[in-house]
């Protein structure tokens, strides 16, 4: 927690966003949390182009991606992640409203470190989101390299 | 299907024409005839009429092949007895000229005394036990033939022994003793009587060759008729048969097109469904999270300064979303059912009812619920799908006996009819009215309020659904206030 590492967070929805931010808010780690509206912007984010030109450089702590995203989807941008030598240690959460199974089987196969239903219910969801900010934010402890690294 | 249907009548009226060819007389009568032979063949299935086809066509050869072989048969022994007439006048002619030769050599002895004269008598009467022998091998069995033949043995005997007893006198009494014999002859009038007779057996050998050679003609001629006429009725048999055959490859074929189609619509339909419950269960779900975030994003804030009727608003907000959650989440889990693969393995039931109550034991906390459950078959189907069945069928169970001071609840298994087994879960709740029976596996369908129980009346529809993919039945037995019992069948085995 000595250095801010920021966790990226892909929803299109901006009500799921302000949702997902006063869930991690309750956790003190909402100002680390940057968000992007579709997956088009999650890559310019990842590869310091665009809008974040002139972002700091180093790789998200975490990233919590949408399946549904206008422009480029979520499974998209995960085969990008992993299939780039620099951005393939970050972790990747999918943060999505689908069950169903054909999902979850191109998310994990694909590399997706896990996978996550978004509840229906708020306190579900404060907690869902809490948790996973918390774990993959504070807890885990991220890939060696790349972070600093990265360009 | 139904072009199939269309096309059955179709082909017995095709079929018909070989059968009733050879019978019209008067139309309108075979034109009925015509008829109920094409209703009658109409009940037949397509291989019953190729196979009538080939065996008429099997028994038509039988028939022309045996006649064809009587017919050859009787020209082979015609043939046969006309060899024998020919050697028959060919032996009389023989015999009558050793006769001549024998009774004009014993005239010339009776005036000559030279003994070299006798040799053709001498040589007839020693070879007369042979030809005597071959005569009758000849004549063959006609009676008025033979009858001839042994009057004309009797008078070739009569005609040489007279002239023998001539040549003894002769050599005894010397030649004047025989004189008058020797011009006109001995026995003039037997040799006569033998002319006259070997004429009349030539003759009727003749006629009957003659009867004969019309008898071969006739049957060759009836037997080269009567192959043309088979080839014939063989060549228009099969040629139906063929169009029976053809016939019915074309509509197989077209209704196979005709499936194959429908299931590339269906696989699109199916499709489309999929895309739909998918679009379904990621976009409805977002705003009902939506709602129930801001009614409790608002009553954090604003909480303190709201009312108690307010603060109940926005729980009933709240809670209806939650409710609706619910709904999307079960009509996904039925949707999902449907469609989901089999995976088939054989189900240790035992093992997954006891499964299924410990899944449930946060319902079952400080519930004083007797068990009853019974010897539990090993079954075959989708694990996962007869969990789901299991936890239905039980969590119903649980729900509705919580009225009961004493709940109980039976698990158990029977078997009426081989090759299934029938399940069931039997409790002392609430029960229903059987006159409702037929709706409680409806979706969406509930027999009770929902402030009585909790629900959203997809838990028996997914039941239904399960076991109908299993292919067994679903049905329930109850009476209110005295229990309801839920059964399902499943097959025992099943390769599919």
């Amino acid at each position: 927690m000595t250095t801010v590492k920021p966790i990226v967070l892909a929803e299109d929805n901006p009500r799921d966003a302000e949702l997902a931010l006063a869930a991690m808010e309750e956790h003190h780690i909402a100002d680390k949390v940057v968000i992007c509206h579709d997956g088009a912007e999650v890559l310019d984010y990842l590869y310091c182009r665009g809008p974040y030109k002139s972002r700091e450089s180093g790789n998200p702590v975490v990233v919590f991606l949408d399946l549904k995203m206008p422009k480029v989807d979520g499974i998209e941008v995960l085969r990008t992640i992993k299939n780039d030598a620099n951005l393939k240690p970050i972790p990747v959460v999918m943060l999505t409203s689908s069950r169903e199974e054909r999902d979850l089987a191109q998310s994990y196969a694909l590399g997706a470190n896990a996978y996550v239903v978004k509840p229906v219910e708020f306190q579900q969801f404060i907690s869902a989101v809490k948790e996973l900010g918390v774990f993959w934010g504070v807890i885990n402890e991220p890939p060696p390299g790349g972070t600093e690294s990265a360009a | 299907m139904e072009i199939a249907t269309q096309d059955r009548p179709a082909p017995p009226p095709a079929a018909a024409p070989p059968v009733s060819g050879p019978v019209p007389k008067s139309p309108p009568l075979s034109l009925l005839r015509v008829e109920r032979l094409s209703a009658w063949l109409a009940k037949w299935s397509i291989e019953q009429r190729v196979l009538a086809g080939f065996g008429l066509v099997f028994a038509g050869i039988l028939v022309i092949s045996v006649v064809s072989y009587h017919n050859t048969s009787v020209v082979v022994q015609n043939s046969r007895l006309d060899a024998r007439s020919h050697e028959l006048i060919q032996l009389l002619g023989s015999i009558e000229e050793a006769l001549d030769a024998a009774e004009s050599g014993h005239r010339r002895y009776l005036v000559t005394g030279d003994e070299s004269y006798l040799k053709a008598h001498h040589t007839i009467v020693e070879q007369m036990p042979d030809y005597a022998h071959f005569l009758e091998a000849l004549v063959g069995n006609d009676l008025q033939q033979r009858e001839r033949i042994t009057q004309l043995e009797q008078l070739i005997k009569e005609q040489l022994d007279i002239e023998a007893s001539a040549i003894k006198r002769r050599a005894e009494q010397g030649a004047d003793a025989v004189r008058h014999l020797a011009l006109p002859g001995v026995a003039k009038r037997e040799l006569d009587n033998i002319h006259r007779l070997i004429a009349d057996l030539e003759t009727a050998e003749q006629r009957s060759a003659r009867a004969r050679i019309f008898q071969s003609t006739s049957s060759t001629r009836n037997t080269i008729a009567l192959l043309g006429l088979g080839a014939l009725l063989q060549l228009v048999l099969l040629g139906s048969v063929y169009y029976l055959i053809h016939h019915d490859i074309t509509a197989r074929r077209r209704v196979a097109a005709e499936l194959r189609r429908k299931g590339e619509l269906l696989q699109a339909a199916n499709k489309e469904l999929e895309a739909f419950s998918y679009s379904v269960s990621h976009d409805l779900r977002a705003p009902l999270r939506h709602i129930d975030g801001y009614a409790a994003l608002l009553s954090k804030t604003a909480g303190q300064s709201l009312n108690e009727k307010a603060q109940r608003y926005l729980q009933t907000i709240s809670d209806s979303a939650k409710q609706m959650g619910q709904l999307i989440d079960d009509l996904l889990v039925f949707s999902r059912m449907g469609r989901q693969e089999m995976l088939r393995s054989t189900v240790n039931v035992d093992q997954l009812v006891q499964t299924v109550i410990h899944d449930l034991r946060l319902d079952l906390q400080g519930r004083p619920i007797s068990w009853t459950i019974g010897s539990l078959p090993d079954v075959s189907g989708d694990p996962s799908m007869l969990r789901q069945v299991f936890t239905n069928l039980i969590s119903n169970a649980v729900k509705f006996t919580g009225t009961r001071p004493e709940p109980r609840i039976e698990i158990g298994a029977m078997q009426q009819t081989p090759g299934e087994v029938i399940l069931y879960v039997r409790d002392n709740g609430v029960g229903f009215d059987m006159q409702y029976a037929n709706k409680l596996f409806g979706v969406f369908q509930r027999l009770h309020r929902n402030d009585e129980f909790e629900g959203t009346g997809i838990g028996l529809a997914n039941v239904r659904r399960i076991i109908h993919r299993h292919g067994g039945r679903t049905w329930a037995e109850g009476a209110p206030d005295h229990g309801a019992t839920f059964y399902f069948s499943l097959p025992l085995k099943r390769t599919t």
